[in-house]
């Protein structure tokens, strides 16, 4: 596999945390560079005012998966056209922390935040498998079971076969028939997924001559 | 006034917007953010029927005579709200500021309601400034950016303890309904600038205002429907919701709408159109067309009958407001009801999430 094509790979592994979908299945990552010296990702949004906090963990994350796949090649990471790129960019590719992008403007640092959305995501993702008639985690299968395990792990929450199938965003056990979880999981989805659409309806619009170029 | 099917329906577009976006608009210095905010805008133009795209000059600004046409003549409209944002780190005369919406009061007195603002960031001086508004304009409600920049601050929250002596002076001048819009960002940077949850803390404390969350929280329309079935004042702003999906993206719209219905209520929910991001016509003629689609995905969300159509249209705006209306155009029920039952009641838990 080519240098190129594993670091393609490795930006499949960075989600968007508010849409719970791989940036380059939503389209965001522009280009991915391998020259003989360096590794360059280009990354783009659907507006250019998409929130900071989140650009900035895109932006970091393609950054780390990038940089373990490189080898000897420096990595850096380009978020083009958005109103505090200049701010991201320097801090992703010094290395940096959320903080050194926005100084002072900062309480700590985005895991809070990342948390937040993956409990969101997992709630989500277990709405598409509340169906299945499963008690424990093993039962379920496909990519949605898949990603739930990645988010319970994330999470600190039991990820074995054995652990029961559905949880509250605090790892408590939950019946598939509770009809407040249910609605819950349901609204929670549709929030993610139309938000998903938004977002690729908005990229769609705003590079549609270079799509369709 | 829109009438279909030998109904008639009163009209209240309780969210648009008379804006100078034009290049000699943008702020020395802050010309990136200003081009950036209205082309991010115009993207949204976007996601209407391709007919009823702008190009992107007429977009930045538009006359009073265009907004007469789009609005009140093809739009259907019969009550506007224009909602003042300010925007004056990026906008030298700002984005639509009260002057400039204060034009659209003079030409169409019958027609148009002017919302004040405020920001709790201006301390002393901003309450001083919204009283002399108030005094000079009469508001009855008031749009809130929290995403607002100011002087290095990137926002605010509604229960920010600066923001206590701004929504007492909204009680005591009798100025009811709160439109409340998050943005992108907010102070500390690290937070989620989309989270409504301060909603939920100043509707508790404040029972006698009317807290309307624009764009339904999108994009955290979960957390909104959370909170508007634990407080009876919080009502759900349609702008965006109707207009980035109903033609974009049907199917989503009309899960979005059986959530809503679902959580929030028909006498709960006000409809905007966000102009000139999107004209009101097609809009106003879709809504009022649409119907939950059938199939399974579909079977748990109530439905939307002649009657909700009529209040979330208008008459649950008119009721916030004040605004009389025709008995032509009224339902058997009260529209606007505050204790309207929704689909979960409190069980005392915690949320799920």
């Amino acid at each position: 596999m080519s240098l190129r094509a594993r670091a393609v790979a490795a930006l499949g592994t960075v989600y968007d945390p508010e849409l719970d979908e791989p940036i380059t299945t939503l389209g965001f990552v522009a280009a991915c560079v391998v020259g003989e010296d360096a590794v360059e990702v280009r990354l783009r949004l659907p507006t250019p005012q998409c929130a900071p906090n989140f650009a900035f963990l895109m932006a970091a994350d393609a950054a780390a998966a990038v940089r373990a796949v490189a080898g000897e090649r420096s990595v850096s990471v380009v978020l083009e056209d958005h109103y505090t790129g200049e701010e991201i960019n320097g801090a992703v590719n010094r290395g940096e922390g959320f903080d050194g992008a926005f100084p002072g403007e900062t309480a700590g640092d985005l895991e809070a935040l990342r948390r937040i959305f993956q409990r969101k995501a997992l709630l989500a993702r277990q709405s598409r498998l509340l169906g299945a008639g499963a008690s424990t985690l093993g039962e379920l299968t496909g990519p949605d079971a898949e990603r739930c395990r990645t988010l319970r792990a994330a999470l600190g929450i039991d990820a074995s076969d054995e652990a029961p199938a559905f949880v509250t965003g605090d790892g408590t056990p939950v019946a598939a028939s509770d009809v407040r979880f249910r609605r819950m999981a349901a609204l929670t989805a549709v929030s993610l997924e139309a938000n998903g659409g938004m977002c690729r309806d908005l990229l769609r619009t705003r590079y549609a001559e270079e799509l369709a170029a | 006034m829109y009438e279909k099917d030998g109904e008639k329906y009163f009209v209240f577009d309780g969210h648009l917007h008379f804006w100078d976006a034009s290049p000699a608009n943008w702020k020395p210095g802050a010309e990136e953010y200003a081009k950036g905010w209205i082309e991010c805008f115009h993207a949204y133009m976007g996601l209407g029927p391709a007919e009823t795209h702008w190009p992107l000059e007429r977009f930045q600004k538009y006359s009073a005579d265009d907004l007469e046409r789009d609005v009140f003549q093809n739009g259907h409209v019969d009550m506007a709200l224009a909602q003042s944002t300010y925007l004056r780190e990026w906008y030298t005369n700002g984005f639509n500021d009260l002057a400039r919406n204060a034009e659209l009061l003079e030409r169409f007195p019958d027609k148009v309601i002017v919302n004040g603002r405020w920001d709790p960031r201006d301390g002393e001086a901003g309450l001083r400034q919204f009283e002399e508004d108030h005094a000079k304009y009469g508001f009855k409600g008031v749009k809130l950016y929290t995403a607002e920049w100011r002087e290095g601050s990137r926002g605010w929250k509604l229960s920010d303890p600066e923001a206590v002596p701004f929504l007492d002076k909204c009680v005591e001048l009798g100025i009811k309904n709160l439109h409340l819009h998050k943005g992108p960002t907010i102070w500390p940077l690290d937070k989620d600038a989309f989270d409504v949850t301060d909603v939920d803390h100043v509707a508790t404390d404040y029972q006698e205002l009317n807290f309307i969350v624009e764009h339904c929280g999108v994009p955290r329309i979960e957390d909104f429907c959370y909170i508007a079935t634990q407080e009876r004042n919080v009502y759900a702003g349609l702008a965006v919701v109707i207009g980035a999906h109903m033609h974009a993206r049907p199917r989503f719209f009309a899960k979005l709408m059986g959530e809503l219905l679902f959580w929030v209520g028909e006498d709960k929910m006000l409809f905007g159109s966000d102009y000139a991001i999107w004209e009101p016509q097609w809009q106003v003629e879709g809504f009022v067309d649409w119907e939950m689609p059938e199939g399974e995905e579909f079977a748990d969300y109530p439905r939307l009958g002649v009657e909700g159509k009529k209040k979330i249209m208008g008459l649950n705006a008119a009721k916030l407001y004040g605004v009389e209306v025709p008995a032509e155009f009224q339902v058997a029920g009260e529209p606007a009801d505050r204790t309207a039952s929704v689909g979960v009641e409190s069980d005392g838990r915690g949320a799920v999430v």
